[in-house]
């Protein structure tokens, strides 16, 4: 089983477009007249995890944001380059941005409950959807728990506020509510880093076991984190992309030297 | 002279000296401007006591009694009825008469159902059976009265208000004087009108007999009657119930007598229902204005300059948006109206007059900016992860604001409500310009079709207290209804603010995290 899992990380140049999540061609970026992300291409393949790497402020959330089009909740943003994901540019003129939104979840660095009950958080994306049914919705919101690892905590206070809950378990519950939705990819920005050693790993062990389920791209400070969670990994340096290859390669033998001064420790 | 330094700590306790002799004196000043409220306003529910007081004028050796209520005790009476005795003979000093009081034993105050007070020393009943001075048959004989009185009522009710209407009926559609439908429906009101002068007769014949301070005697018909009692004679208890029952009719009953005695419910009513038309108007407009302001607009020069002009909107005096409503919502939009739907009533207006609907539409306009700066300052505390956590989950933009950034800044939202109520509820100089009257015939709600009558002029509390500064101070019962209202207008404000607290506070333990 193991042999099979690591057979499939291949090199990515010769995945086929069938294997490929999201296809970022030369994307540049510019938030407040900056320039924060210059010419960025990178295929991202389905089903399996990609970390994206670097200091704070090289750009990676900026990157994370640009695949869910959040960026444009910021004034002053432009952009150049195409996102393709299953061959149609979710830059687009037609494109609904909420629906894309609905495929595309994301759990931010802080836990964000909306301050109403448990059951109603993980309720909030479909009842926007339209649904309604109250048996769709309750059994939506115990798959959503259960595949966030949450339910055998929380079942039998669905209807607390959501507030009551601890740190790891309200990130969770960020996780259950865009599980919800049934996204095709779930994009994380820093999960862990407002939580505690026991909890990041109870999230790490969650990110594994969600990948048989959707695409993960995850933005992490933390470099055995994106060894041990992710299959591919991107290194990004002042905005630009330096290195992207499966995680065994990226970290045991980098081809940049930029990307060897990080992973040691000699910068960031 | 040497000069001397402070040390330290005495620097300290200086500051802490001047920083708490501020806040002490707020404190103080505070609690005496309630204190005075409460106490002038609680003593017009306090029963007063009856004096005699006999002048003996000095030519003529002559004396007269009468009696008279006051609230002063016996010594504030004497020389307060000395100074104004002093006053009038102050160019003869010689004929100045004798005064002396005393307190008066076994005399009634007499209320009147229209409001008037007489005072007099109980001697006989009367009744269709007879005379008799024995106290118990008082119950028997009122209790005669009311069945008689409602005897009239119904008749009134039931029979003559439908006559009423159908002779205005008949008129209106120019039925002939000599018409047959007309005279029998002439002859009914003609049957009924013998009734009620026969049940009228019978009335006159209930009436008590009091005498005065100069025992001359006079007639109270118990139709008339209100309640009488001693005050004079009166426990602490029994004190104190007619005070509960004095507060209950002031909530409850019209004025009466120049608004000197009786309620003031028009007034309550006025203010209550202007402060909800009002709410009505203003809440939907500044929650959409506020939060077009700091959700959509764009933060730019235009933005910046509708900010700073509704900072300026609430410093506007008030009397200047009592002339733009009179002008603009009365006079523009009012006049228009009376000329498209009721030209023909003209030159009578009907909305071109003040009344209740521009009042509220004005009172709205003037705490606009109020609702709209609590309500930005609701939203400006909605933390930023919230909106992009519902972005995220695939909601548009309204849906964001509706679904979770609104419910979150609802207590900023409910408090600038509520502080628009209060300010509504004691302002005064715009509502006279745009429809508050010291007397309104009618409430502006009542069985008549359309039910609500926005067109019509209507009482106000803030209003009324106005009006009682102007009535005449040496009468302690005039004034002290005018410290009444104000102590109710305080409580209405106060009741509203605490309610605005503890709706806020419920709001904000549901909605923000700890």
């Amino acid at each position: 089983m193991l042999k099979l899992f690591e057979s499939e990380i291949q090199n990515i140049d010769s995945l086929s477009s069938e294997q490929i999540a999201v296809d970022v061609q030369s994307l540049s970026i510019q938030l407040n007249n900056k320039q924060v992300l210059t010419d960025i291409s990178m295929r991202i393949p389905k089903h399996l995890t990609t970390a994206l790497i670097g200091q704070s402020g090289c750009g990676k959330t900026t990157l994370l944001n640009s695949l869910n089009r959040m960026n444009e909740l910021n004034a002053h943003y432009s952009y150049s380059g195409k996102v393709l994901m299953d061959g149609k540019d979710i830059y687009n003129k037609k494109e609904n941005v909420a629906r894309l939104r609905t495929r595309v979840g994301m759990v931010f660095q802080r836990p964000n409950p909306f301050p109403m009950s448990i059951y109603e958080n993980v309720c909030f994306g479909l009842k926007i959807q339209g649904l309604n049914e109250r048996r769709k919705l309750d059994d939506a919101v115990e798959n959503a728990l259960r595949s966030a690892a949450l339910w055998g905590e929380v079942n039998d206070r669905l209807f607390d506020s959501a507030l009551t809950l601890s740190g790891g378990q309200q990130q969770r519950l960020m996780i259950a509510r865009a599980l919800a939705l049934e996204p095709e990819i779930l994009l994380l920005d820093e999960p862990t880093s407002a939580l505690d050693p026991l909890t990041t790993l109870h999230i790490e062990e969650l990110i594994n076991d969600l990948k048989k389920r959707c695409t993960i791209i995850i933005v992490t400070h933390n470099m055995q984190q994106a060894a041990r969670v992710s299959d591919y990994a991107a290194f990004i340096h002042q905005g630009e992309l330096v290195e992207f290859s499966d995680s065994d390669s990226l970290f045991t033998m980098p081809a940049k030297k930029q990307t060897e001064d990080y992973i040691t420790g000699r910068y960031g | 002279m040497a000069r001397t330094k402070l040390n330290h700590q005495q620097k300290h306790a200086f500051s802490s000296i001047i920083s708490g002799f501020a806040a002490a004196s707020l404190l103080i000043i505070l609690v005496s401007l309630i204190g005075f409220v409460l106490i002038r306003g609680a003593s017009f529910f306090w029963p007063m006591t009856i004096y005699e007081v006999t002048t003996q004028d000095n030519s003529t050796g002559l004396s007269t009694e009468k009696y008279e209520i006051s609230s002063l005790d016996l010594q504030d009476l004497q020389s307060n009825l000395n100074v104004r005795i002093s006053a009038q003979f102050v160019d003869d000093t010689l004929a100045l008469p004798f005064v002396s009081i005393t307190q008066a034993k076994n005399v009634y105050q007499i209320a009147l159902s229209n409001g008037a007070i007489k005072l007099g020393a109980f001697s006989s009943i009367h009744t269709p059976l007879g005379k008799t001075t024995d106290l118990q048959d008082y119950k028997p004989a009122r209790d005669a009265v009311n069945t008689l009185i409602d005897e009239l009522s119904q008749i009134q009710m039931q029979h003559l208000a439908i006559i009423h209407r159908t002779l205005a009926d008949y008129d209106r559609s120019n039925v002939a004087q000599n018409a047959p439908a007309r005279i029998k429906v002439m002859q009914e009101f003609d049957k009924w009108q013998r009734k009620t002068d026969a049940l009228n007769m019978q009335l006159k014949q209930y009436y008590i007999v009091f005498t005065d301070a100069q025992t001359s005697t006079f007639r109270v018909y118990l139709r008339d009657l209100d309640r009488w009692f001693k005050p004079n004679e009166m426990g602490g208890l029994e004190k104190l119930g007619y005070m509960v029952d004095r507060f209950a009719q002031f909530l409850g009953d019209s004025p009466k007598q120049a608004a000197t005695s009786g309620g003031v419910f028009p007034a309550l009513f006025g203010t209550v229902l202007l402060v909800m038309l009002m709410a009505v108007i203003v809440a939907p407009l500044g929650i959409m204005a506020a939060i077009y302001l700091h959700e959509y607009a764009p933060n730019n020069m235009a933005t910046s300059f509708i900010r700073i002009s509704i900072s300026n909107m609430a410093g506007v005096p008030s009397v200047v948006y009592g002339v733009f409503g009179l002008g603009f919502f009365v006079y523009v939009i009012g006049g228009s109206i009376d000329q498209l739907f009721y030209s023909d009533a003209l030159p009578t207006p009907t909305f071109g007059t003040p009344g209740l609907v521009w009042a509220a539409l004005t009172m709205a306009l003037l705490t606009l900016p109020v609702v709209i700066v609590s309500t930005e300052e609701g939203l400006r505390r909605v933390p930023d992860g919230l909106r992009s956590g519902a972005y995220a989950l695939g909601a548009t933009k309204f849906e964001a604001i509706i679904k979770t950034v609104a419910p979150i800044a609802s207590p900023g939202m409910i408090t600038g409500l509520i502080l628009a109520v209060a300010r509504a509820a004691g302002e005064v100089a715009p509502l006279i310009l745009v429809g508050a009257v010291k007397f309104a015939p009618s409430l502006p709600v009542d069985g008549e079709f359309p039910f609500v009558h926005l067109e019509r002029q209507f009482m106000h509390l803030g209003v009324f207290i106005y009006d009682g500064a102007f009535h005449n101070q040496t009468n302690t019962q005039g004034s002290s209804m005018m410290f009444a209202s104000c102590l109710l207008l305080l409580l209405i404000v106060f009741a509203l603010n605490l309610f605005a607290i503890i709706v806020r506070n419920n709001l904000k333990k549901r909605y923000v995290r700890q």
